[in-house]
Protein backbone atom coordinates (compact mmCIF):
# COMPACT_ATOMS: atom_id res chain seq x y z
CA UNK A 1 0.00 0.00 0.00
CA UNK A 2 3.14 2.09 0.39
CA UNK A 3 4.56 1.62 -2.55
CA UNK A 4 1.61 2.12 -4.03
CA UNK A 5 1.09 5.47 -2.80
CA UNK A 6 4.56 6.85 -3.29
CA UNK A 7 4.04 6.06 -7.05
CA UNK A 8 1.14 7.42 -7.45
CA UNK A 9 2.50 10.45 -5.67
CA UNK A 10 6.16 10.59 -7.92
CA UNK A 11 3.28 10.30 -11.14
CA UNK A 12 1.13 13.03 -10.40
CA UNK A 13 4.83 15.18 -9.94
CA UNK A 14 6.09 14.02 -13.25
CA UNK A 15 2.91 14.82 -15.05
CA UNK A 16 2.81 17.99 -13.48
CA UNK A 17 6.35 19.08 -14.54
CA UNK A 18 5.89 17.86 -18.50
CA UNK A 19 2.44 19.66 -18.31
CA UNK A 20 4.54 22.61 -16.96
CA UNK A 21 7.03 22.60 -19.48
CA UNK A 22 5.10 21.94 -22.27
CA UNK A 23 3.27 25.34 -21.50
CA UNK A 24 6.45 26.99 -21.12
CA UNK A 25 7.30 26.33 -24.49
CA UNK A 26 4.23 26.73 -26.30
CA UNK A 27 3.98 30.36 -24.91
CA UNK A 28 7.59 31.03 -25.99
CA UNK A 29 6.60 29.74 -29.56
CA UNK A 30 3.38 31.82 -29.64
CA UNK A 31 5.62 34.92 -28.14
CA UNK A 32 7.82 34.45 -30.74
CA UNK A 33 5.77 33.70 -33.77
CA UNK A 34 2.59 34.48 -33.67
CA UNK A 35 0.82 38.35 -33.87
CA UNK A 36 -1.81 37.48 -30.76
CA UNK A 37 -2.33 34.81 -28.20
CA UNK A 38 -4.85 32.60 -28.20
CA UNK A 39 -8.18 34.20 -27.89
CA UNK A 40 -8.88 32.36 -24.49
CA UNK A 41 -5.75 33.85 -23.19
CA UNK A 42 -6.73 37.46 -25.22
CA UNK A 43 -10.29 38.05 -23.34
CA UNK A 44 -8.84 36.15 -20.01
CA UNK A 45 -5.78 38.83 -19.88
CA UNK A 46 -8.69 41.41 -20.77
CA UNK A 47 -10.96 40.85 -18.12
CA UNK A 48 -7.73 40.36 -15.64
CA UNK A 49 -6.84 43.91 -17.15
CA UNK A 50 -9.95 45.84 -16.17
CA UNK A 51 -10.07 44.61 -12.17
CA UNK A 52 -6.31 45.49 -12.12
CA UNK A 53 -7.00 49.37 -13.67
CA UNK A 54 -9.52 48.77 -10.44
CA UNK A 55 -6.60 47.87 -8.08
CA UNK A 56 -4.27 50.01 -9.54
CA UNK A 57 -6.29 53.33 -9.26
CA UNK A 58 -5.47 54.40 -5.23
CA UNK A 59 -2.28 52.58 -5.49
CA UNK A 60 -1.13 55.78 -8.34
CA UNK A 61 -3.09 57.84 -6.66
CA UNK A 62 -0.88 57.45 -3.65
CA UNK A 63 2.33 57.70 -5.71
CA UNK A 64 1.26 60.53 -7.08
CA UNK A 65 0.26 62.60 -3.83
CA UNK A 66 4.17 61.83 -2.93
CA UNK A 67 5.17 63.16 -6.39
CA UNK A 68 3.66 66.44 -6.07
CA UNK A 69 5.43 66.94 -3.19
CA UNK A 70 8.96 66.20 -4.33
CA UNK A 71 7.88 68.21 -7.44
CA UNK A 72 6.55 71.35 -5.26
CA UNK A 73 10.17 71.38 -3.42
CA UNK A 74 12.53 71.36 -6.40
CA UNK A 75 9.72 73.85 -8.82
CA UNK A 76 12.34 76.89 -7.95
CA UNK A 77 15.59 75.61 -9.26
CA UNK A 78 13.77 73.87 -12.19
CA UNK A 79 11.88 77.34 -13.18
CA UNK A 80 15.45 79.35 -13.40
CA UNK A 81 16.36 76.44 -15.45
CA UNK A 82 13.78 76.35 -17.42
CA UNK A 83 13.51 79.47 -18.17
CA UNK A 84 16.66 79.17 -19.89
CA UNK A 85 15.66 77.29 -21.96
CA UNK A 86 12.39 78.69 -22.90
CA UNK A 87 13.30 81.50 -25.55
CA UNK A 88 15.75 78.84 -27.86
CA UNK A 89 12.77 76.59 -27.99
CA UNK A 90 10.50 79.31 -29.51
CA UNK A 91 13.17 80.27 -31.98
CA UNK A 92 13.80 76.03 -32.39
CA UNK A 93 9.92 75.26 -32.71
CA UNK A 94 9.34 77.86 -35.60
CA UNK A 95 12.20 76.59 -37.71
CA UNK A 96 11.21 73.39 -37.22
CA UNK A 97 7.68 74.27 -38.61
CA UNK A 98 9.38 75.84 -41.89
CA UNK A 99 11.08 72.82 -42.55
CA UNK A 100 8.28 70.30 -42.16
CA UNK A 101 6.55 72.03 -44.25
CA UNK A 102 9.16 72.28 -46.79
CA UNK A 103 9.56 68.50 -46.24
CA UNK A 104 6.10 68.06 -47.02
CA UNK A 105 5.97 70.10 -49.97
CA UNK A 106 9.39 68.46 -51.38
CA UNK A 107 7.45 64.87 -50.60
CA UNK A 108 4.34 66.02 -52.50
CA UNK A 109 6.86 67.01 -55.33
CA UNK A 110 8.41 63.57 -55.16
CA UNK A 111 5.37 61.59 -55.23
CA UNK A 112 6.22 59.98 -52.39
CA UNK A 113 3.15 59.76 -50.08
CA UNK A 114 4.85 57.55 -47.16
CA UNK A 115 8.67 57.36 -45.93
CA UNK A 116 9.96 55.43 -43.32
CA UNK A 117 9.44 58.69 -40.63
CA UNK A 118 5.77 58.29 -40.81
CA UNK A 119 3.82 56.82 -37.59
CA UNK A 120 0.62 56.74 -36.58
CA UNK A 121 0.68 57.63 -32.55
CA UNK A 122 -1.48 55.77 -29.99
CA UNK A 123 -1.09 56.88 -26.36
CA UNK A 124 -1.60 54.56 -23.74
CA UNK A 125 -1.05 54.77 -19.88
CA UNK A 126 1.17 52.10 -18.09
CA UNK A 127 -1.53 49.28 -15.75
CA UNK A 128 0.94 47.35 -13.62
CA UNK A 129 4.96 45.89 -13.99
CA UNK A 130 5.79 42.46 -13.87
CA UNK A 131 6.80 41.93 -10.28
CA UNK A 132 9.65 40.15 -11.50
CA UNK A 133 13.44 40.63 -11.94
CA UNK A 134 13.44 38.85 -15.41
CA UNK A 135 10.87 40.19 -17.33
CA UNK A 136 11.05 43.78 -17.76
CA UNK A 137 7.67 43.80 -18.81
CA UNK A 138 5.03 46.55 -18.50
CA UNK A 139 1.23 46.34 -19.47
CA UNK A 140 -0.40 49.45 -21.44
CA UNK A 141 -3.92 50.12 -21.16
CA UNK A 142 -4.52 49.79 -25.11
CA UNK A 143 -4.79 46.73 -27.76
CA UNK A 144 -5.79 45.55 -30.78
CA UNK A 145 -9.06 47.60 -30.56
CA UNK A 146 -7.03 50.97 -30.73
CA UNK A 147 -4.73 49.53 -33.79
CA UNK A 148 -1.46 48.63 -31.67
CA UNK A 149 0.31 46.29 -33.91
CA UNK A 150 3.01 43.23 -32.31
CA UNK A 151 6.56 44.47 -32.55
CA UNK A 152 5.77 48.54 -32.59
CA UNK A 153 7.83 50.61 -31.40
CA UNK A 154 7.05 52.37 -27.61
CA UNK A 155 8.41 55.76 -26.51
CA UNK A 156 7.91 57.69 -23.36
CA UNK A 157 8.29 61.75 -23.90
CA UNK A 158 11.90 61.29 -23.57
CA UNK A 159 12.77 59.01 -26.03
CA UNK A 160 12.37 55.12 -26.67
CA UNK A 161 11.46 52.57 -24.14
CA UNK A 162 10.70 49.56 -25.63
CA UNK A 163 8.72 46.96 -28.38
CA UNK A 164 5.53 45.24 -28.31
CA UNK A 165 5.22 41.66 -27.29
CA UNK A 166 1.44 40.47 -26.87
CA UNK A 167 -1.35 42.17 -28.42
CA UNK A 168 -4.43 41.61 -26.39
CA UNK A 169 -7.65 43.13 -27.49
CA UNK A 170 -7.73 46.26 -24.59
CA UNK A 171 -3.96 45.54 -23.47
CA UNK A 172 -0.82 44.80 -24.53
CA UNK A 173 2.08 43.78 -22.85
CA UNK A 174 5.65 46.30 -23.57
CA UNK A 175 9.11 44.48 -22.91
CA UNK A 176 11.43 47.41 -22.07
CA UNK A 177 15.05 48.06 -23.66
CA UNK A 178 16.33 47.07 -20.51
CA UNK A 179 15.29 43.31 -20.63
CA UNK A 180 18.67 41.28 -21.37
CA UNK A 181 16.35 37.90 -23.00
CA UNK A 182 18.14 36.23 -25.85
CA UNK A 183 14.78 36.34 -27.89
CA UNK A 184 14.63 40.22 -27.45
CA UNK A 185 14.32 42.03 -31.03
CA UNK A 186 17.13 44.24 -31.50
CA UNK A 187 16.29 47.99 -32.80
CA UNK A 188 18.31 48.61 -35.93
CA UNK A 189 19.71 52.05 -34.91
CA UNK A 190 21.61 54.90 -36.40
CA UNK A 191 23.88 57.73 -35.16
CA UNK A 192 23.91 60.69 -36.02
CA UNK A 193 27.89 61.72 -36.40
CA UNK A 194 29.53 65.09 -37.88
CA UNK A 195 31.13 63.32 -40.23
CA UNK A 196 27.43 61.52 -41.34
CA UNK A 197 25.18 58.49 -40.59
CA UNK A 198 26.66 55.42 -39.19
CA UNK A 199 24.12 52.39 -38.90
CA UNK A 200 24.12 49.27 -36.51
CA UNK A 201 21.89 47.07 -33.80
CA UNK A 202 21.15 47.76 -30.17
CA UNK A 203 22.71 44.52 -29.52
CA UNK A 204 22.69 44.04 -25.59
CA UNK A 205 22.15 46.45 -22.12
CA UNK A 206 24.57 46.64 -19.74
CA UNK A 207 22.58 46.72 -16.25
CA UNK A 208 25.44 47.86 -13.85
CA UNK A 209 26.11 51.00 -15.65
CA UNK A 210 22.38 51.79 -17.39
CA UNK A 211 24.20 51.37 -21.08
CA UNK A 212 22.47 50.56 -23.85
CA UNK A 213 24.97 48.76 -25.82
CA UNK A 214 25.24 48.76 -29.98
CA UNK A 215 27.23 46.52 -32.16
CA UNK A 216 27.16 45.53 -35.72
CA UNK A 217 29.33 48.93 -36.87
CA UNK A 218 31.46 48.44 -40.18
CA UNK A 219 31.28 52.01 -41.16
CA UNK A 220 35.10 53.73 -40.34
CA UNK A 221 33.35 57.30 -39.88
CA UNK A 222 34.51 59.03 -36.29
CA UNK A 223 32.04 58.97 -34.11
CA UNK A 224 32.21 61.22 -30.84
CA UNK A 225 30.65 60.98 -27.25
CA UNK A 226 27.37 62.96 -27.01
CA UNK A 227 26.76 62.17 -30.92
CA UNK A 228 22.78 61.62 -30.75
CA UNK A 229 21.27 57.71 -32.01
CA UNK A 230 17.77 57.53 -33.37
CA UNK A 231 15.76 54.27 -34.60
CA UNK A 232 16.81 54.05 -37.80
CA UNK A 233 13.53 52.33 -39.40
CA UNK A 234 15.58 49.41 -40.84
CA UNK A 235 13.81 46.41 -40.06
CA UNK A 236 10.71 46.89 -40.63
CA UNK A 237 9.21 47.11 -37.00
CA UNK A 238 10.01 51.07 -35.77
CA UNK A 239 9.98 53.81 -37.75
CA UNK A 240 12.85 56.20 -38.63
CA UNK A 241 13.80 58.66 -36.24
CA UNK A 242 13.00 57.94 -32.60
CA UNK A 243 15.28 59.26 -30.37
CA UNK A 244 17.11 56.56 -28.24
CA UNK A 245 19.69 58.62 -26.64
CA UNK A 246 23.58 59.70 -26.72
CA UNK A 247 26.54 58.42 -27.45
CA UNK A 248 28.52 57.95 -24.16
CA UNK A 249 31.86 55.55 -24.46
CA UNK A 250 33.29 54.48 -27.67
CA UNK A 251 35.66 51.35 -28.09
CA UNK A 252 36.84 48.83 -30.40
CA UNK A 253 34.59 45.36 -30.06
CA UNK A 254 36.43 41.95 -28.49
CA UNK A 255 37.99 41.39 -32.25
CA UNK A 256 39.09 44.45 -33.19
CA UNK A 257 36.88 45.20 -36.22
CA UNK A 258 34.07 47.25 -35.39
CA UNK A 259 33.47 49.43 -32.79
CA UNK A 260 31.11 48.62 -29.59
CA UNK A 261 29.92 52.13 -28.66
CA UNK A 262 27.61 52.85 -25.39
CA UNK A 263 24.52 54.98 -25.23
CA UNK A 264 22.84 56.27 -22.92
CA UNK A 265 19.05 56.06 -22.84
CA UNK A 266 17.59 58.90 -23.03
CA UNK A 267 14.37 57.63 -21.71
CA UNK A 268 13.98 56.75 -17.80
CA UNK A 269 12.89 52.75 -17.80
CA UNK A 270 11.26 53.27 -13.99
CA UNK A 271 9.56 56.03 -14.39
CA UNK A 272 6.73 55.20 -17.17
CA UNK A 273 3.12 56.28 -16.51
CA UNK A 274 2.25 57.63 -20.27
CA UNK A 275 3.66 55.45 -23.13
CA UNK A 276 3.47 56.03 -26.64
CA UNK A 277 2.53 53.57 -29.37
CA UNK A 278 4.63 54.31 -32.65
CA UNK A 279 2.53 52.91 -35.02
CA UNK A 280 4.46 52.30 -38.77
CA UNK A 281 1.68 53.45 -41.34
CA UNK A 282 4.05 52.96 -44.56
CA UNK B 1 -24.34 25.34 9.46
CA UNK B 2 -23.13 28.62 8.85
CA UNK B 3 -20.31 28.58 6.04
CA UNK B 4 -17.76 30.95 7.16
CA UNK B 5 -16.88 33.82 5.11
CA UNK B 6 -13.52 33.00 4.61
CA UNK B 7 -14.16 30.75 1.94
CA UNK B 8 -14.91 33.97 -0.04
CA UNK B 9 -12.51 36.49 1.20
CA UNK B 10 -9.55 33.86 0.65
CA UNK B 11 -9.65 33.93 -3.13
CA UNK B 12 -10.41 37.55 -3.33
CA UNK B 13 -7.66 38.38 -1.20
CA UNK B 14 -5.68 36.11 -3.11
CA UNK B 15 -6.30 38.35 -6.46
CA UNK B 16 -6.37 41.74 -4.66
CA UNK B 17 -2.85 40.82 -2.97
CA UNK B 18 -1.75 39.98 -7.15
CA UNK B 19 -2.96 42.77 -8.73
CA UNK B 20 -1.48 45.19 -5.21
CA UNK B 21 1.83 43.59 -6.38
CA UNK B 22 1.69 44.30 -10.04
CA UNK B 23 0.68 48.17 -9.05
CA UNK B 24 3.14 48.24 -6.38
CA UNK B 25 6.48 47.70 -9.02
CA UNK B 26 5.07 49.77 -10.82
CA UNK B 27 3.75 52.82 -8.87
CA UNK B 28 7.54 52.31 -7.08
CA UNK B 29 9.69 50.88 -10.24
CA UNK B 30 12.11 53.87 -9.72
CA UNK B 31 12.55 52.26 -6.27
CA UNK B 32 12.05 48.82 -6.26
CA UNK B 33 14.10 48.16 -9.87
CA UNK B 34 17.12 50.46 -9.57
CA UNK B 35 20.51 49.45 -10.91
CA UNK B 36 22.14 47.50 -8.17
CA UNK B 37 18.90 45.39 -7.01
CA UNK B 38 15.62 44.54 -7.97
CA UNK B 39 12.99 43.71 -5.61
CA UNK B 40 10.17 41.44 -5.92
CA UNK B 41 6.96 41.82 -4.19
CA UNK B 42 5.47 38.96 -3.26
CA UNK B 43 1.90 40.50 -0.98
CA UNK B 44 -0.03 37.55 -2.50
CA UNK B 45 2.25 34.56 -1.06
CA UNK B 46 1.93 36.39 2.18
CA UNK B 47 -1.80 36.00 1.99
CA UNK B 48 -1.41 32.46 0.73
CA UNK B 49 0.44 31.61 3.44
CA UNK B 50 -1.56 33.18 6.22
CA UNK B 51 -4.53 31.61 5.11
CA UNK B 52 -2.72 28.52 4.57
CA UNK B 53 -1.72 28.10 8.61
CA UNK B 54 -4.41 30.05 10.28
CA UNK B 55 -7.76 28.62 8.21
CA UNK B 56 -9.47 25.43 6.89
CA UNK B 57 -9.54 26.55 3.37
CA UNK B 58 -12.07 24.62 1.25
CA UNK B 59 -9.86 23.96 -1.98
CA UNK B 60 -6.07 25.65 -1.42
CA UNK B 61 -4.99 24.36 -4.54
CA UNK B 62 -7.32 24.96 -7.05
CA UNK B 63 -7.26 28.51 -6.18
CA UNK B 64 -3.01 28.15 -5.64
CA UNK B 65 -3.10 26.87 -9.61
CA UNK B 66 -5.94 29.68 -10.90
CA UNK B 67 -3.69 32.50 -8.91
CA UNK B 68 -0.69 31.16 -10.55
CA UNK B 69 -1.84 30.80 -13.93
CA UNK B 70 -3.56 34.78 -14.00
CA UNK B 71 0.35 35.54 -12.76
CA UNK B 72 1.71 34.15 -15.84
CA UNK B 73 -0.42 34.51 -18.01
CA UNK B 74 -0.71 38.42 -17.29
CA UNK B 75 2.32 39.67 -15.90
CA UNK B 76 4.81 38.05 -18.03
CA UNK B 77 2.94 35.86 -20.82
CA UNK B 78 4.73 32.56 -20.18
CA UNK B 79 2.71 30.07 -18.90
CA UNK B 80 3.82 27.36 -16.50
CA UNK B 81 6.36 28.61 -14.12
CA UNK B 82 4.01 29.97 -11.25
CA UNK B 83 1.02 27.42 -11.99
CA UNK B 84 4.14 24.84 -10.89
CA UNK B 85 5.08 27.08 -7.88
CA UNK B 86 2.50 28.56 -6.30
CA UNK B 87 0.77 24.92 -5.50
CA UNK B 88 4.29 23.41 -4.23
CA UNK B 89 4.04 26.46 -1.51
CA UNK B 90 0.68 25.70 -0.57
CA UNK B 91 1.92 21.77 0.02
CA UNK B 92 5.41 22.94 1.69
CA UNK B 93 3.59 25.31 3.75
CA UNK B 94 0.95 22.61 4.59
CA UNK B 95 3.83 19.96 5.75
CA UNK B 96 5.91 22.39 7.84
CA UNK B 97 2.84 23.63 9.33
CA UNK B 98 2.04 20.59 10.67
CA UNK B 99 5.13 20.14 13.06
CA UNK B 100 4.96 23.31 14.75
CA UNK B 101 2.42 24.95 17.06
CA UNK B 102 1.44 28.75 15.46
CA UNK B 103 3.14 31.58 16.81
CA UNK B 104 4.46 34.69 14.97
CA UNK B 105 8.08 33.22 14.47
CA UNK B 106 6.89 30.11 12.89
CA UNK B 107 4.75 31.81 10.12
CA UNK B 108 7.65 34.37 10.06
CA UNK B 109 10.09 31.78 9.07
CA UNK B 110 7.54 29.57 7.14
CA UNK B 111 7.22 32.76 4.77
CA UNK B 112 10.89 33.02 4.40
CA UNK B 113 11.96 29.91 3.16
CA UNK B 114 8.56 30.25 0.77
CA UNK B 115 10.08 33.47 -0.53
CA UNK B 116 13.39 32.31 -1.20
CA UNK B 117 11.94 29.12 -2.94
CA UNK B 118 9.88 30.88 -5.04
CA UNK B 119 12.27 33.26 -6.29
CA UNK B 120 14.74 30.76 -6.56
CA UNK B 121 12.52 28.39 -8.87
CA UNK B 122 11.99 31.38 -10.76
CA UNK B 123 15.45 32.24 -11.38
CA UNK B 124 15.79 28.83 -12.05
CA UNK B 125 13.10 28.47 -15.03
CA UNK B 126 14.05 32.01 -16.33
CA UNK B 127 17.72 31.11 -16.22
CA UNK B 128 16.93 27.84 -18.26
CA UNK B 129 14.98 29.20 -21.00
CA UNK B 130 17.14 32.34 -21.63
CA UNK B 131 15.71 35.00 -20.15
CA UNK B 132 18.50 36.13 -17.82
CA UNK B 133 22.22 35.27 -17.99
CA UNK B 134 22.97 36.61 -14.51
CA UNK B 135 25.19 34.81 -12.28
CA UNK B 136 23.90 32.90 -9.33
CA UNK B 137 26.41 35.03 -7.51
CA UNK B 138 25.16 38.24 -8.93
CA UNK B 139 20.97 36.56 -8.20
CA UNK B 140 21.40 36.06 -4.73
CA UNK B 141 22.74 39.52 -3.83
CA UNK B 142 21.06 41.44 -6.32
CA UNK B 143 17.53 40.23 -6.36
CA UNK B 144 17.24 37.39 -2.97
CA UNK B 145 18.76 39.51 -0.46
CA UNK B 146 16.65 42.68 -1.27
CA UNK B 147 13.33 40.63 -2.06
CA UNK B 148 13.58 38.94 1.09
CA UNK B 149 14.15 41.95 3.01
CA UNK B 150 11.70 43.69 1.02
CA UNK B 151 8.79 40.71 2.28
CA UNK B 152 10.28 40.91 5.52
CA UNK B 153 9.23 43.87 6.24
CA UNK B 154 5.62 43.75 4.74
CA UNK B 155 4.99 40.85 6.34
CA UNK B 156 6.03 42.69 9.82
CA UNK B 157 3.60 45.24 8.98
CA UNK B 158 0.58 43.03 7.42
CA UNK B 159 0.84 40.90 9.98
CA UNK B 160 -1.21 41.63 12.97
CA UNK B 161 -4.01 43.33 10.73
CA UNK B 162 -4.28 39.94 8.26
CA UNK B 163 -4.43 38.08 11.36
CA UNK B 164 -6.98 40.10 12.96
CA UNK B 165 -8.77 39.49 9.27
CA UNK B 166 -8.69 35.66 9.25
CA UNK B 167 -9.65 35.04 12.70
CA UNK B 168 -12.90 37.83 12.69
CA UNK B 169 -14.18 35.89 9.26
CA UNK B 170 -13.39 32.37 9.48
CA UNK B 171 -15.76 32.25 12.21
Amino acid sequence: MQRFFFNKRLIIVLVTLIIGFLLIAFSITVRNNKATPPLVQQFGNDAVGIVDRVVGYPVTGIEKAGATVSDLLSTYSENQKLKSQVDSLAAEKASEETLQRENSQLKKQLKLNKSLTNFQKISAYAISRAPSSWQNQVTISKGSLSGIKKNAAVLSQEGLVGRVTEVNKASSKVELISSTNDTANRFATQILAESGEINGLITSYDKDSNRLIMGQITSQKKIKKGDKVITSGMGGNSPKGIYVGSVSKVEKDDYGLASKIEIKPAADLTDLTVVTVANRTD
Amino acid sequence: MRIPKMRYFFPLGLFFTLFLDGALSNAFSKQMFTLSFSIESRIFILWLVMCVCFTDLNRPYLWAICVGLVFDLYYTGIIGPFTMIVPLIVYLTKTMYSFFKPSFIVVLLIYLIDITLVTFLFYLINAMIGFTNSSMADFISMTLGPTLAYNLAVFVVLYIPVQRFIETFSR
